[in-house]
């Protein structure tokens, strides 16, 4: 394998092993806490434009599955790991990591002291860039201060046109602004007959599939760049329909009815956050990854109700409108990849939709 | 053979969306007080008065009314009517907006019973209903506002709902008569 670098905007730079493809890329470098999961990780489209460290020292030994797919085309920059490992045990396994990342023209770099780079990232003060290159020369340093990393990543990721995923269930329309498999197959699962919509769909768009319920998807980038007309929309649904949103969605969510955000220092992404559940007042795990939260004194009481909590650091992880079968959650409900304890939201979902019926 | 319609996951979903559907329909908590129908029916209210303490922050007011059973696993003299013979209710219901919560909706009588005790303590601004399961059958134009499960049975079957406060669990189940 050959020796590449891991550089930062700060001036650092790391030399490790290059694996997957030989690309030189540029991303924001964020810290993946997870034990598990890298597929469904490395798949998600809220790292578009994203270099994954993996704080879990091996990476690649159940290869690549079709079981795992968060998307199919990845768009992340990056993996950054201590050790890759290419012996894959799983049955379902058709692909090892390193052909797959070859086939995406995704770079990986292993032998990287990961504990060391994730404690920096975490003292750091805001978002950090950094590239996985061939050589760390003055030259890289200059390229990768020139890169400007778009802000239009939900344009980039998420559908430009409605498509259906049929079933006999209850008709759930979905908008994408990046959305994780996962949250289809929970649907599925539960038999909905889902059409999923782009992000710029109108409430009347909405409307017209006449839906039993709308779900607003996860997605990668700030709510913050994508215009006040999808918060009209999300205004006029949840007056109508039962409304799920979750992630990216959950963030929109709460700036539609009111909310602010912020830009968290540091991307939390792991399942190691209890979060509470207000409402019953105990504690449950779920797959978090988040780069904004919402602001807490920002919610007008009169409107909103913090249903869920993160008691490491405190950011709201639900809210529920106070008038309308409406919430949301800020941490990925369809436990892929992590804990699946909080899969039964979209049994809440489902049952929410129900009595709507009468 | 008694077949689990309702685990206990899902009792705490719809425990806890009926309490959301009881902020949403009331524009929060102000005035309302909780009634629970013995037996199951007040451990319910319970419940449902803790999840709005969680979430608000405000303790609801909960009682409870005994009903003489009018038990759809026995046999009942048709001419019998439910009647209210307690209640344990230490506040007043005067202008409030009233809950009424019960485990199983069937003929509605003892709802009705319920509502004219309620009804003899005071006059209510409004009474709603909260059921955990509504099993069709109704003998009055009685309908839940809140309501868990939806399950539709036959006469002869028997609904039976377990609470952990003194079942050890929380289910429904259906037998066959």
């Amino acid at each position: 394998m050959a020796k590449r670098y891991l550089i930062l905007e700060d001036g650092s730079a790391y030399a490790g092993e290059g694996f997957g493809a030989g690309a030189t890329t540029s991303g924001e470098v964020i810290t993946n806490l997870n034990l598990l999961g890298y597929q469904e990780t490395i798949t998600d489209q809220i790292y578009h434009n994203q270099i994954i460290i993996f704080a879990q020292p091996a990476i690649g030994n159940v290869g690549i599955n079709h079981d795992s797919y968060e998307s199919i085309l990845p768009t992340a920059k990056g993996m950054v790991v201590r050790d890759v490992t290419n012996i894959s045990t799983n049955r379902l396994s058709r692909l090892s990591l390193d052909e797959f990342l070859q086939q995406h023209n995704i770079p990986g770099i292993s032998g990287i002291d990961t504990r060391h780079l994730i404690r920096k990232l975490r003292q750091g003060a805001g978002p950090m860039k950094g590239s996985i290159v061939d050589v760390a020369d003055a030259h890289a340093f200059d390229q990768l201060n020139a890169t400007v990393l778009t802000n239009r990543q939900v344009d980039q990721v998420a559908t430009p046109k409605p498509y259906p995923n049929p079933d006999t269930g209850k008709n759930v329309v979905v908008i994408d602004f990046g959305l994780k498999h996962g949250i289809l197959r929970q649907l599925s699962e539960r038999r909905c007959n889902v059409t999923v919509l782009p992000w710029t769909a109108s409430s009347q768009d909405v409307l017209n599939l006449d839906p039993d319920g709308v779900l607003l998807s996860t997605g990668p980038g700030s709510p913050l760049d994508l215009g006040t007309g999808v918060l009209d929309m999300i205004r006029e649904v949840q007056a109508e329909i039962p409304l799920f949103a979750i992630g990216l969605g959950h963030e929109l969510f709460a700036l539609a009815n009111g909310a602010e955000l912020k830009a968290l220092p540091v991307e939390y992404h792991g399942s190691s956050h209890p979060i509470r559940r207000i409402i019953t007042n105990d504690i449950i795990y779920a797959t978090q990854g988040q780069g904004y939260a919402v602001i807490a004194k920002s919610i007008d009481r009169d409107r909103l109700i913090t249903t869920y909590v993160d008691l490491i650091d405190g950011t709201v992880q639900g809210l529920r409108h106070r008038d309308f079968p409406a919430f949301s959650v800020q941490f990925f409900a369809d436990g892929a990849p992590g804990p699946h304890e909080s899969r039964d939201l979209f049994d809440e979902f489902m049952e929410a939709m129900t009595a709507r019926e009468g | 053979m008694a077949k689990v319609v309702v685990d206990a996951m899902a009792m705490q979903r719809a425990l806890t969306r009926i309490t959301y559907e009881i902020i949403e329909r009331n524009k929060g908590v102000d005035d309302l007080v909780i009634l629970g129908i013995k037996t199951r029916g007040v451990y319910l209210a319970r419940r449902i008065a803790s999840r709005l303490q969680q979430l608000e922050n405000v303790t609801v007011p909960v009682g409870d009314l005994d009903i003489t059973p009018y038990r759809d696993d026995i046999e009942h003299d048709a001419q019998t009517e439910p009647e209210v013979t307690g209640a344990n209710i230490d506040f007043s219901v005067e202008g409030k907006k009233v809950i009424l919560v019960d485990d199983v909706l069937y003929t509605g009588r003892t709802i009705r019973a319920a509502m004219s005790a309620v009804m003899d303590l005071g006059r209510p601004k409004s009474i709603n209903l909260a059921v955990l399961v509504d099993r069709g059958h109704r003998e009055l134009p009685i309908r839940a506002d809140f309501v868990g499960k939806n399950i539709p049975s036959s006469q002869r079957e028997r609904i039976r709902v377990s609470v952990s406060e003194i079942d050890d669990r929380d289910a429904v189940e259906i037998q066959q008569a």
